[in-house]
C-alpha cells in the first residue's frame, strides 16, 4: 500500500471558492454534443414529464376520492388518463431520466472525455420531445385509452386515432432507448482508463452496462409489437385479429418480452446508483462488490425468461407452471444485491444526507416490492390478484419505492457534481420524509384494496372500498407534495447552496476527481483512478483524497455541505 | 485492519440488545401479520379459496422473516453505524465474505424451490378436471358464461325440452346461479374485446379471449366449487369482476355469483321457475318483453329510466318510440326498432360511434340468440317507451309481426300474445280471408302501412 497514486496532472490549479464555471443556461436549449449537456438536457425534460405523469396521476385520484365517474367525463375519459400517466411514466420519464444519470456520470467514472458516439447521443436525445408531441397530439383526436399495456383488439378495432400517434410516440422512444444503449456499451467497453479492469469499474457502470444489454436486446421486440399494431390500425392487417386469422395473445407474448425486461431497464441503474451512494456515505467498500456486479448481469439474463407471468389468467394452462419457476429464481439475484448493501452499510460511518436517505428508502420500500413480486409469482395466489391494485401497489413499490428513490438519491448525490453547489441538506430531509410517509401510505393499502376486491383500471368501484380509497388519495396528495419541495430545493440550490468543490462527498470515484463542474473535456489530465472504486479506510484512499483536495480545494466539509 | 478483514466488523453490545428486541418484534409481528390474513381476503366461497389461502399464509410468514430482517438490519445500522458528529473517519475496509455470500444466495434459492413446489401443488389440485361438472336434476350441463362490452351474460343450456323440440335456454343476465357443492365448469367467450371474469370470493379468474367467430370462437374454461361459508344466510351473493381493462364501462362490469344452500333450494328457487316462465311467458307481449329485454346486455350501454339504466355509452332509449318512426324514411316504427336489435350494423344513430352488437337469427354466441318472438315482446315493450308512440298501438299483436315479417322474412308464432279465444278467432279469421283471397299479400302490408 506505499504506492499513492496522484489523480490528477500538475496543471490542476487550485479552484477560487467562488469561480464554479457552468455552462450558460442556453447552452441547455441547443444542439450539444457534451454528454454533460445532454445529461441535463435528459434530466431535465424527464422531470417536466415527471412532473405531467404526477399531475395525471393526483387525477387519478381525485377521481377515485369516490366510487362514481364524477371528475371525469367518462370512463374513457379516465381511461386515457392512466394510459397517458403510465406512458409518460415509463417511457418519458424513468428511462430517460437513467439516460441523464449515466450520460453525465458514466463518462466521467470512466475518466473519459465524453461517450463514445456524442452525435448519436444528441440525436438519441432529441428524438424525445418530438415523441413527446406526438403522444400527447392524441388528446386533440381522440387519446389512447387502453392502458399503457395497449391489449388487441381493444387498441385496434376498438380504439381511435390516439392509440395510432401512441404507437408511433413509443416507437420513436425505442428506437432512442437504442441509440443511448449502443452508447453505452460501446463506452463502458472500450473508453476505460488503462488502470480500470472491468472489476475495478465503478458500480454505476456495471448496472447501465447490464442496462444497455437489456435495452438493446429486448427493444427491438417493441418495435416488432408496435408495428404489427401499427399495420393492424391503418393498413388492414390482422396479426392481432382472430377473424383474420391472428391472435390477440401475440401482442401480450411479444409485449411483455420486451416490457419484463423494461423493468430491470427501468430498476437496475437504481441498483447501480444506491451501491455507490450506500458505500460512499457509510465510508466503507461496497460488500461482495463482484456478486453485486455479476448479480445485475443474472438479472439481465433470467429477466428474460419470465415475461409471460403477465399472462397467468390468459395463457394456456399448462404453459403457466415454467413461468412461474423463473420468474421466482430472479428473486435470487435481487435477494444477492438487497444483503449486500445491507453488508455494505453494516458496520460502516453512516452519514444521514438526503441522498443517503433516499437509498435507505429504497432499500427498505423494494425489499417489500421484492417480497409481493414472489407472491405475485406463486401462481394460485397470483390468479386471484392479478389485474388487481395489488398489481398496481407491486409496481410502485418498484418502480417509485425502487426507481424513483434512487433517482432522488443520485439527484441529491450528484447535484454537487452537475452544478458546482450543493442542495439544502435541512429541505432534503424535510422532502425524504413527505415522500417516504406519502408513498407509504399511498401505496401499501393498495395491496389492501385488490386482495379483497378491487380491479385496477376502474373509474367506478364497489363502495365498500370508499375509506380505503380515500386514505390512498389523501396520502397521494401528500406524495405529490413533496415533489415541490425538491424543486424549490433544485432551483434555490442552483442559485444560492454553498460551493461544493470537486470532491464533497469525499468519494474515491473518478467523476468526482475533477472539479465542479467539469470542465468541456472532463479533467485537464488523463486521470488515475484509485486502485478500488471502493476502498474506502485505507491509508492509500486518504492520500488519494488528500491529493484531489489540494488539486481542487475541499468546498463542503466532509460531506455535511448545505448547513 | 487484519483482524476486520477476518473477522467482520465488530459489533457493540447496544446492537445485540437492538438484535435481541429485532428478533421478538419479529416473531410479534410476523404473528400479527398472519392474523391479517383472513381480513385482507374476501370471504372462502369456493374450495379452491382454501388452499390459495393457505399458500398466501405461507407467502405472508416467509415475506414476514424477509421483511422482518432486512428492516431489522436497517434499522439497526442506522442506529448503531451512524457517523458520530465528530467522527470523520471511514469505516472498516471490508470487502465481503464469500461464506456469507454463498449463505444469502442458496437460502432464498431453496426457499423459491419451495415455494414453487407448493405452488405447484396447489395449482395442480385446483386445475384437475372434475368427475361430474354443473351437475343440476342429474343432467351435467352446459354453463356459458359471455362478455360483451360491459355486460356479463349467463346461459344455462337445460336439458329439458319447450313442447316444440327446442332445447330451452334459460338466459340468467348478469347472475350466476350455483349451488353449495356444485362443480361449477363455465366456458367463457367475448364478444368484442378482451374480458377477464374475477369472482373475489371464489379465488378464481380467467380471461376471455376474442377468437375467430366462424370457428367458434375461442373458449376459455373457470372451474370452482362453491362451499359453505358460516354465518351466511342463503341463498348468498358474491360479486363478479371484470378484471381486464375493455374500454369506458369497464368499472362498471360487474355480476353476481348467487349461491344456494342445496341444488333443491337451487331447482326450487332458480331453476324450475326460470323453465316455467319460458315456457310460459307472460299473455301479454308488452309484459313479456319487459322480462325479456332485461335478459339482454341492453343495459350496458343504454339508459331506459323504466328499468333504472344508466349507461351512456349508447343513445337513450327513453322516449324511443316517439322518435322510432321518424329516423329512416319509409320505415315504420316497428320496422325501425326491429331493425336496429337485429341487425343493428344497418344504421348508427349520428353523435356514437361505436357499433351495437347484432341479435339477429345468425349470431354465434348463445347469449345473443334471440327468437322472432322475443323480438315481438321486445319491440312491443320499447313502443310503450314514449308519450305519443309512432307505434301502431291499436293492434301491437298485428303491427309487430307484419314489421317482422316484411324487413327479415321471419314468420312470428304470436300465439302467446293473446287469449286463447282471440287465437282461435284470428285463426278463423285468417283461414277465411287466405281463403277469399288467395294469393293477396296486399292486405298484409296496407295494413302496416296504415299503421306507420
Amino acid at each position: 500500500m506505499a504506492t499513492i497514486a496522484v489523480p490528477l496532472g500538475a496543471e490542476a490549479e487550485g479552484q477560487e471558492a467562488d469561480a464554479i464555471k457552468r455552462p450558460a443556461l442556453s447552452e441547455y436549449l441547443r444542439w450539444s454534443v457534451d454528454h454533460k449537456i445532454i445529461g441535463v438536457q435528459y434530466g431535465i425534460s424527464s422531470f417536466l414529464f415527471f412532473i405531467i405523469g404526477g399531475a395525471m396521476a393526483m387525477l387519478i385520484r381525485l377521481e377515485l376520492w369516490s366510487p362514481d365517474l364524477d371528475l371525469m367525463v367518462s370512463g374513457a375519459a379516465y381511461n386515457s388518463l392512466f394510459t397517458i400517466h403510465g406512458t409518460i411514466m415509463i417511457f418519458l420519464f424513468i428511462i430517460p431520466m437513467w439516460a441523464a444519470f449515466g450520460n453525465f456520470v458514466v463518462p466521467l467514472q470512466l475518466g473519459a472525455k465524453d461517450m463514445a458516439f456524442p452525435w448519436l447521443n444528441a440525436f438519441a436525445f432529441w428524438l424525445i420531445p418530438p415523441a413527446a408531441v406526438v403522444v400527447l397530439l392524441g388528446y386533440f383526436v381522440s387519446p389512447a385509452e387502453a392502458g399503457w399495456t395497449s391489449y388487441p383488439p381493444l387498441s385496434t378495432i376498438f380504439s381511435g386515432d390516439g392509440q395510432t400517434l401512441w404507437a408511433l410516440g413509443a416507437h420513436l422512444l425505442g428506437i432512442s432507448s437504442i441509440m443511448g444503449s449502443i452508447n453505452f456499451i460501446v463506452t463502458i467497453f472500450n473508453m476505460r482508463p488503462p488502470e480500470m479492469t472491468i472489476w475495478r469499474m465503478p458500480l454505476l457502470c456495471w448496472a447501465v452496462l447490464a442496462t444497455s444489454i437489456i435495452a438493446v436486446m429486448a427493444t427491438p421486440f417493441l418495435a416488432g409489437a408496435l408495428t404489427l399494431l401499427l399495420l393492424d390500425r391503418v393498413a388492414g392487417t390482422t396479426f392481432f385479429d382472430a377473424a383474420g386469422g391472428g391472435d390477440v395473445l401475440l401482442w401480450q407474448n411479444i409485449f411483455w418480452f420486451y416490457s419484463h425486461p423494461a423493468v430491470y431497464i427501468m430498476v437496475l441503474p437504481g441498483m447501480g446508483v444506491l451501491s455507490e451512494v450506500l458505500s460512499i456515505h457509510s465510508r466503507k467498500p461496497v460488500f461482495g462488490y463482484r456478486m453485486v456486479g455479476l448479480s445485475s448481469m443474472g438479472i439481465a439474463f433470467v429477466g428474460f425468461t419470465v415475461w409471460a407471468h403477465h399472462m397467468f389468467t390468459s395463457l394456456q394452462p399448462e404453459l403457466r407452471i415454467p413461468f412461474m419457476i423463473t420468474t421466482m429464481i430472479i428473486a435470487v439475484p435481487t435477494g444477492i444485491k438487497m444483503f449486500s448493501w445491507l453488508g455494505t452499510i453494516w458496520g460502516g460511518k453512516i452519514r444521514f444526507t438526503s441522498a443517503m436517505l433516499f437509498a435507505l428508502g429504497f432499500l427498505s420500500l423494494f425489499v417489500i416490492g421484492g417480497i409481493t413480486g414472489v407472491m405475485l409469482a406463486a401462481l394460485p395466489f397470483d390468479i386471484h390478484v392479478h389485474d388487481t391494485y395489488f398489481v398496481v401497489s407491486h409496481f410502485h413499490f418498484v418502480l417509485f419505492g425502487g426507481s424513483v428513490f434512487a433517482i432522488y438519491a443520485a439527484l441529491y448525490h450528484w447535484f454537487p457534481k452537475i452544478t458546482g453547489r450543493m442542495m439544502n441538506e435541512r429541505l432534503g430531509v424535510i422532502h425524504f420524509v413527505f415522500t417516504y410517509l406519502g408513498f407509504l401510505f399511498t401505496f401499501f393499502p393498495m395491496h389492501i384494496v385488490g386482495m379483497l376486491g378491487m380491479p385496477r383500471r376502474v373509474a367506478v368501484y364497489d363502495a365498500r372500498f370508499t375509506d380505503w380509497n380515500q386514505l390512498i388519495s389523501f396520502s397521494a396528495f401528500v406524495l405529490g407534495f413533496s415533489t415541490f419541495i425538491v424543486i424549490f430545493n433544485v432551483i434555490r440550490s442552483y442559485y444560492r447552496g454553498p460551493i461544493a468543490g470537486a470532491n464533497p462527498w469525499r468519494a474515491l470515484t473518478l467523476e468526482w476527481q475533477t472539479t465542479s463542474p467539469p470542465p468541456p473535456t472532463n479533467f485537464v489530465d488523463d486521470p488515475i483512478p484509485f486502485e478500488e472504486p471502493y476502498g474506502y479506510g485505507t491509508a492509500a484512499s486518504a492520500a488519494y483524497l488528500e491529493a484531489v483536495d489540494e488539486a481542487f480545494g475541499s468546498g463542503a466539509p466532509d460531506g455535511r455541505g448545505g448547513h | 485492519m487484519e483482524n476486520s478483514r477476518s473477522r467482520g466488523p465488530s459489533i457493540s453490545p447496544a446492537a445485540v440488545v437492538v438484535a435481541a428486541v429485532f428478533l421478538l418484534v419479529s416473531v410479534i409481528g410476523i404473528n400479527w401479520f398472519t392474523s391479517f390474513v383472513p381480513v385482507v381476503l374476501p370471504e372462502q366461497a369456493s374450495a379452491e379459496s382454501k388452499s390459495v389461502d393457505e399458500l398466501f399464509y405461507i407467502l405472508v410468514i416467509i415475506g414476514g422473516v424477509v421483511f422482518f430482517l432486512i428492516q431489522g438490519m436497517l434499522l439497526i445500522s442506522v442506529i448503531a453505524f451512524r457517523a458520530r458528529p465528530d467522527d470523520h473517519s471511514d469505516g472498516p475496509t471490508y470487502h465481503g465474505n464469500p461464506l456469507l455470500e454463498i449463505i444469502w444466495t442458496i437460502i432464498p434459492a431453496l426457499v423459491v424451490v419451495f415455494l414453487a413446489v407448493i405452488s405447484f401443488n396447489i395449482w395442480n389440485q385446483n386445475s384437475q378436471p372434475k368427475a361430474s361438472v354443473n351437475m343440476i336434476d342429474g343432467h351435467s350441463i352446459t354453463i356459458n358464461v359471455t362478455g360483451a362490452r360491459y355486460a356479463w351474460t349467463h346461459t344455462y343450456v337445460t336439458e329439458r325440452f319447450d313442447p316444440n323440440g327446442t332445447q330451452i335456454i334459460i338466459n340468467s343476465g348478469a347472475d350466476l346461479h350455483t349451488y353449495i357443492g356444485q362443480n361449477v365448469d363455465l366456458t367463457l367467450q367475448t364478444q368484442d374485446v378482451i374480458h377477464s371474469y374475477w369472482v373475489p370470493a371464489m379465488r378464481v379468474k380467467q380471461d376471455l379471449l376474442p377468437g375467430d367467430p366462424m370457428q367458434g370462437g375461442r373458449p376459455t374454461a373457470l372451474r370452482f366449487t362453491p362451499v359453505r361459508v358460516e354465518g351466511r344466510p342463503y341463498p348468498a351473493e358474491y360479486p363478479i369482476v371484470c378484471a381486464e381493462l375493455c374500454g369506458d364501462g369497464h368499472g362498471r362490469m360487474r355480476g353476481t355469483v348467487i349461491v344456494y344452500e342445496d341444488e333443491s333450494q337451487f331447482l326450487e328457487q332458480f331453476y324450475e321457475p326460470a323453465i316455467h316462465a319460458i315456457l310460459n311467458p307472460p299473455a301479454d307481449p308488452v309484459l313479456r318483453g319487459e322480462v325479456e329485454i332485461q335478459n339482454y346486455i341492453c343495459n350496458s350501454c343504454h339508459i331506459l329510466d323504466s328499468l333504472g339504466w344508466t349507461s351512456t355509452t349508447g343513445p337513450t332509449l327513453n322516449g324511443i318510440a316517439d322518435r322510432a318512426g321518424e329516423r329512416v324514411p319509409g320505415q315504420s316504427a316497428e320496422e325501425y326498432i326491429a331493425t336496429s336489435i337485429w341487425n343493428s350494423g344497418a344504421f348508427r344513430v349520428p353523435g356514437y360511434d361505436q357499433q351495437m352488437a347484432a341479435f339477429g337469427p345468425d349470431v354465434m354466441e348463445t347469449a345473443n340468440i334471440m327468437s322472432p318472438e322475443q323480438l315481438y315482446s321486445i319491440v312491443a315493450y320499447l313502443c310503450t317507451q314514449g308519450e305519443a308512440s309512432d307505434c301502431d298501438m291499436e293492434n301491437p299483436g298485428r303491427a309487430i309481426p307484419n314489421a317482422i315479417t316484411t324487413v327479415f322474412g321471419y314468420d312470428v308464432d304470436i300465439t302467446f300474445g293473446m287469449e286463447a279465444e282471440e287465437v282461435a278467432e284470428e285463426e278463423v279469421a285468417e283461414i277465411e280471408e287466405s281463403a277469399e283471397t288467395p294469393a293477396e299479400d296486399g292486405e298484409e302490408s296496407e295494413g302496416s302501412d296504415d299503421s306507420a
